[in-house]
């Protein structure tokens, strides 16, 4: 028998864990957007839109306290933040695109360092990721090998069927788990898929963009596409892998906090030394460091590509670059 | 929406005819040398879009575009934040009424000379809204609400003005209506709607990027030691920033309104230009970019200034 559950049985679940202390985060309706936000109560979420801004801050909040000080009478205390009491979370509804970016965030924040704020939360998130199925002209996993459908970064996936409700799939032991707990919600319906968005971009040669990559480190194609660059962090910070950040420490000299937050490789900063020497002094060198992480070091390291064409930095950018257009671009280049 | 809202707001074939002779002009501006490049708009891939581009030979030229999606300001390119442009000698720039008052206003301030560059006047019936499908027509629905309320749809003191403007019917003057019902507000509940819009703000500096007065090469809010604004996307920081970025502008932003436009959260950052303009407007009589002219009033001294406030 399959495994279906309604829309509101699924509100009706979201509310139980809620109640239950878990942090759900889901799409929900924000001002002119949807987001990633904590969910009050099931019937909050809203699953039609791209949420603007990826899942990643799931994981990676866009800033977090990592330590904090105070002075009183001449002593000085200095207190970790208590891992310990992050909650339990559930993020449901994340697009294929945005949960394909776990596991390769995964790579990098439990390689040399682990950084135990990103692993912590990790570990007590269940992701139920959603089949997509609408598409704008921005979107492009296809063309990467994602799918609208893709499991990866999933514990357990929801497919929509015509009647309203959704088809499940355990993914993971953890997407097991949660099934159980859900197990007095699911219906059966026979109801056939929603047919799934189909991004047009033609699929890209990795390896062939890789190798020019390789070897145009120097090239003018460089400033031919960035020159146009306006050095903001809105690709960046709108991407589901980008995962740069800045640790400052902010407060009084009686009361303080070292804090965590997102950073740009597209600043003119983000490189600068002590010296005020900076190694990437153009716009094109910044922007061409954003491609080679994507879709060469990133790859040399770990063997994974740091896109997952979910399209928000090309609907996003000021100046209208398209990393798909780039991509195009190079790959013409390395016939 | 009613449909009346969707249906073209003039004819697209303006566009059409202002492209030819944008191409005309710009491969001659390159030909005969006049120039070292053209900085102007390009098809991008996706439908009915463009993007800023620098141009410089004449079988380039023949890629440039004008259109509803030209929403850039591109006087941008032509300071010193981007000195790997400006480094290319002599530049032609394709300029929207909105943009030559921020291209007055750096003349004003010293970062440009008039004689250094060739403006490319646009006749103009108007630019996209941030969101809106570039695929569809321009339209009362779908027009960015800075043109609902434009007084320069053809600029004047450029070298060419390329293109003829059709009638353009009467638009809702939206933003307006907007900064009105705000003022009408309580302090408190304009507090928390800034808060509200504020509290969403990434810290991106998309708004900062864009703007062609935001020329500084160290800006306040990038400084650590010491802090001037807290650099975290946190509401207290992102208010500062939002507040110093305002009154940095205030006398000189000429309301091309590409902070707003360029926001990926959405905040209504045109607003608050507009509200200092309409304050500068009220306490000096002054109007930013209108012309060039020696400083505004909030880059100068006078002995005569009002000092009351200083208690």
């Amino acid at each position: 028998m399959p495994k279906t559950i309604t829309t509101q049985n699924l509100h009706a679940l979201l509310d139980r864990l809620i109640a239950a202390g878990t942090r759900v985060i889901g799409p929900k309706h924000s001002g002119t957007m949807t987001l990633y936000e904590p969910l009050c109560s099931g019937s909050e979420l809203a699953l039609t839109e791209l949420p603007r801004r990826s899942a990643k801050e799931a994981f990676f909040p866009i800033c977090e306290s990592i330590l904090s000080y105070s002075k009183v009478e001449g002593k000085t205390t200095v207190s970790d933040p208590d891992l310990a009491r992050l909650p339990a979370t559930l993020l449901v509804g994340a697009r294929p695109c945005d949960a394909a970016a776990a596991p390769v965030l995964d790579a990098v924040f439990s390689w040399d360092y682990k950084d135990e704020f990103y692993l912590e939360r990790r570990k007590k998130t269940t992701v139920v990721g959603l089949a997509c199925t609408r598409c704008d002209d921005a979107c492009f996993c296809t063309a990467l090998g994602n799918a609208p459908d893709a499991r990866g970064g999933s514990d357990l996936f929801l497919t929509p069927l015509t009647d309203g409700s959704f088809a499940l799939e355990v993914v993971t032991p953890k997407g097991e788990e949660l099934l159980v707990a859900a197990s007095n919600l699911l219906t059966a319906s026979n109801a056939a898929p929603v047919p799934l968005a189909a991004p047009a971009v033609p699929q890209f040669d990795l390896q062939k963009i890789k190798g020019w990559l390789d070897n145009h480190f120097e090239d003018p194609l460089w400033a031919g596409i960035a020159e146009r660059c306006a050095g903001c962090g809105a690709c960046a910070f709108l991407c589901p892998a980008c995962h740069c950040f800045d640790i400052v420490d902010e407060g009084s000299e009686s009361k303080g906090e070292r804090r965590k937050y997102w950073d740009a490789c597209g600043f003119s900063k983000f490189t600068m030394h002590a010296s005020t020497h900076n190694p990437r002094d153009v716009q094109p060198a910044r922007y061409r460091n954003r491609i080679m992480h994507k879709f060469k070091y990133y790859d040399d390291k770990f063997g994974q590509t740091l896109c997952t064409g979910c399209g928000r930095c090309v609907r996003a950018c000021p100046v209208g670059i398209d990393i798909a257009e780039v991509l195009k671009e190079i790959e013409d280049r390395s016939q | 929406m009613t449909n009346k809202s969707l249906s073209p707001l003039v004819d697209p074939r303006c566009w059409d005819d202002t492209t030819a002779a944008l191409r005309a002009a710009a491969a001659q501006l390159l030909t005969d040398g006049t120039v070292a490049a053209v900085v102007g708009y390009v098809a991008g891939r996706r439908a009915g879009s463009a993007l800023p581009a620098i141009v410089s030979t004449a079988e380039e030229a023949a890629k440039l575009i004008f259109s509803p999606a030209c929403t850039n300001n591109l006087s941008l390119y032509l300071t010193r934040s981007k000195k790997e442009v400006v480094a290319k000698g002599k530049l032609a720039v394709m300029v929207k009424g909105c943009d030559l008052r921020a291209i007055a206003g750096l003349i004003s301030e010293n970062q440009l000379s008039r004689d250094n560059v060739v403006l490319l006047g646009l006749s103009c019936p108007g630019v996209y809204a941030a969101p809106a499908d570039r695929s569809q027509p321009l339209s009362a629905g779908n027009i960015a609400a800075k043109c609902c309320e434009c007084f320069v749809r053809q600029p004047g003191n450029v070298d060419q003005l390329l293109g003829s403007l059709p009638e353009i019917p009467p638009l809702k003057a939206r933003e307006a209506a907007e900064l009105a019902r705000l003022e009408a507000l309580t302090p408190q509940e304009r507090w928390a709607f800034w808060n509200e819009h504020f509290s969403r703000c990434i810290r991106c500096l998309a708004c900062r990027q864009v703007c062609p007065f935001c020329f500084c090469e160290q800006c306040l809010c990038d400084r650590n030691r010491p802090q001037g604004v807290e650099g975290s996307p946190r509401p207290a920081g992102n208010t500062a920033w939002h507040i110093v970025r305002a009154m940095h502008l205030a006398g000189r932003c000429g309301g091309c309104a590409e902070c707003e436009s360029a926001c990926p959260m959405e905040i209504p950052l045109n607003l608050l230009n507009r509200k200092m303009a309409q304050e500068l407007k009220e306490l000096y009589g002054f109007e930013a970019g209108t012309e060039v002219q020696a400083s505004g009033p909030l880059t100068s001294y006078n002995e005569k200034d009002d000092q009351s406030f200083i208690k």
